[in-house]
């Protein structure tokens, strides 16, 4: 009979109405993100460094622009961190190059911006701010 | 009779029934088409060439985003060729979670295909159920490797972490779920007469003509012609797993969706194997951490979700490669559109365009 499969369809369609809800009410309600989600800012954690460009130089697109200085005792410290958003892929690579794991993702995926500038970000600059606020 | 002169209608790139930037110039006579020439090269962003430039590792995120809803089979046919290249032996686990994930992501890339297709149909909500269901293999795969899409997951020499108890457990749930899925979908659109009459007899492509036109994936298949690279090469693990291969007979669009709708069932049956027999050991091959693969020259192919995906490596003995040439299944696929158009209406040549499957990412590279 023409019109069955329409009938059919409309069944399942109606079948969902008291059914259980796919989605969740963003941003009264927030999904969790994974252990291993990749995105969001580079939290960088100042005492792990050890100042060996690594991560830099694993970067397929240049995305990170660190700026190092050596002290009296060739002790080397980061005096800048940049990460730009933009050219970033979120590959991971720099993060699995990291030999003492001073870098990970902060997970956060709410930063667009309405400006390129905040696409650009120093870590190094977050890193101690958020240390001052626990502070 | 009035006189009726030809004249060009431009469908994309912007146009919401063109399935990402492709721009399709069709050529109408009334409403019947007489030709539909597809433009691409909005998309271009050169991976070929901006794979000379980094070494073999750094090139892997890039391929993710050729076709980007599966990103996963491009990871595959990169890695597979770059270790055939180097020599290198991938552990049997990794073989394992590939064959998984590579699995999972061409049933999500069929979803795209239905959720698309129904939706250039004018049903919303087929769109809607197979997005629902995509979305829980996107969730899979944040579990296993933290992205949804650009996976990267699939490494040279392995994979890039190990499948935690977690992503197996959720895998088979949703394996356990498939023939549910299935069964709505058929109920939804599979026997609506209206989705029938449209893709019934319509945008034939013979078995002659798919083959001249280098056709691959399932667009051949629903010609009637027996092309998996999965059976014919059995690269990777797929040689240790029992699947058939659906073939269609007329070639036309009605073809294309159930071949697509067949696959997903085989490919659940290609993981609930690969499931149970998951081999414990390690996920990663041992890599040099500078790879320079010796001189010379390797051709991968895998069967990707739209077909026959290539991977041509030359390697001057450096760490970068020195040619990358990489075959696109949509690229190729996308020749037999004016077949496809020619004599039919106007509203048709959107089916057209769904039931190829073309994906920009892909076609442009
Ligand atoms: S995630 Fe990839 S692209 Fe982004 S900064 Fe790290 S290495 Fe570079
Ligand atoms: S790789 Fe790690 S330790 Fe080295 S500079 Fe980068 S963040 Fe610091």
């Amino acid at each position: 009979m023409w019109g069955k499969g329409l009938i059919t369809g409309m069944k399942v369609t109606w079948g969902h109405w008291f059914g259980k809800k796919e989605t969740v009410y963003y941003p009264e309600e927030k999904l969790p993100m994974t252990e291993r989600f990749r995105g969001g800012h580079l939290a960088f954690d100042e005492e792990k460094c050890i100042g060996c460009k690594l991560c830099a130089i694993g970067c397929p697109n240049a995305a990170l622009d660190l700026t190092v200085s050596v002290d009296e005792n060739k002790k080397r410290h980061m005096e800048s961190y940049v990460h730009q958003i933009g050219r970033c892929m979120y590959c991971d690579l720099c993060i699995e190059a990291c030999p003492t794991k001073a870098i990970s993702w902060d997970k956060n995926y709410e930063f667009a911006s309405y400006f390129k500038e905040d696409m650009t970000y120093d870590a190094l600059v977050e890193a101690r701010n958020r240390r001052g606020n626990n502070e | 009779m009035a006189q009726t002169e030809k004249y060009v209608l431009n469908m994309g790139p912007q146009h919401p029934s063109t399935h990402g930037v492709l721009q399709v110039q069709v050529e109408l006579d009334g409403e019947n088409i007489v030709g539909a020439k597809p433009v691409m090269g909005y998309l271009h962003r050169g991976i070929e060439k901006l794979m000379e430039s980094r070494t073999y590792v750094q090139c892997v995120p890039f391929t993710d985003r050729l076709d980007y809803v599966s990103a996963m089979n491009n990871n595959l046919g990169f890695c597979m060729a770059v270790e055939k290249l180097a020599g290198i032996e991938v552990p049997e686990r990794a073989e394992y979670i590939r064959v998984i994930c590579a699995e999972l992501n061409r049933i999500a890339s069929h979803h795209v295909f239905i959720g698309s297709l129904t939706n250039d149909l004018g049903s919303a909500t087929g769109m809607i159920y197979a997005f629902r269901d995509r979305e829980k293999i996107l969730d899979l795969f944040n579990i296993i490797c933290g992205a949804r899409m650009t996976a990267h997951y699939i490494r040279i020499g392995g994979v890039a972490a190990d499948a935690q108890d977690e992503f197996l457990r959720d895998t088979q749930k949703f394996i356990d779920y498939v023939p549910e899925m299935l069964d709505e979908y058929n109920k939804l659109f599979s026997g609506n007469e209206i989705f029938q009459a449209r893709m019934k007899k319509t945008s034939i492509i013979t078995k002659e003509m798919a083959l001249k036109f280098g056709m691959s994936g399932p667009n051949i298949r629903a010609s009637g012609v027996d092309y998996d690279i999965r059976k014919i090469d059995k690269y990777g693990a797929y040689g240790k797993f029992d699947f058939d291969v659906p073939l269609g007979k007329r070639g036309d669009n009605w073809d294309r969706y159930m071949i697509r709708m067949k696959e997903i069932a085989e490919s659940a049956k290609i993981i609930q194997q690969a499931l149970d027999n998951m081999p414990e050991g390690p996920y990663m091959a041992k890599v040099p951490k500078v790879l320079r693969p010796p001189k010379g020259d390797a051709y991968h192919r895998v069967e990707n979700t739209r077909g026959e995906l290539g991977f041509y490596i030359v390697s001057d003995g450096s760490t970068k490669p020195y040619r990358v040439h990489i075959r696109r299944p949509s690229f190729v696929n996308l020749q037999a559109l004016d077949t496809m158009c020619k004599g039919m209406l106007l509203a048709d040549a959107v089916t057209a365009f769904a039931t190829i499957d073309p994906l920009m990412g892909e076609v442009d590279c």
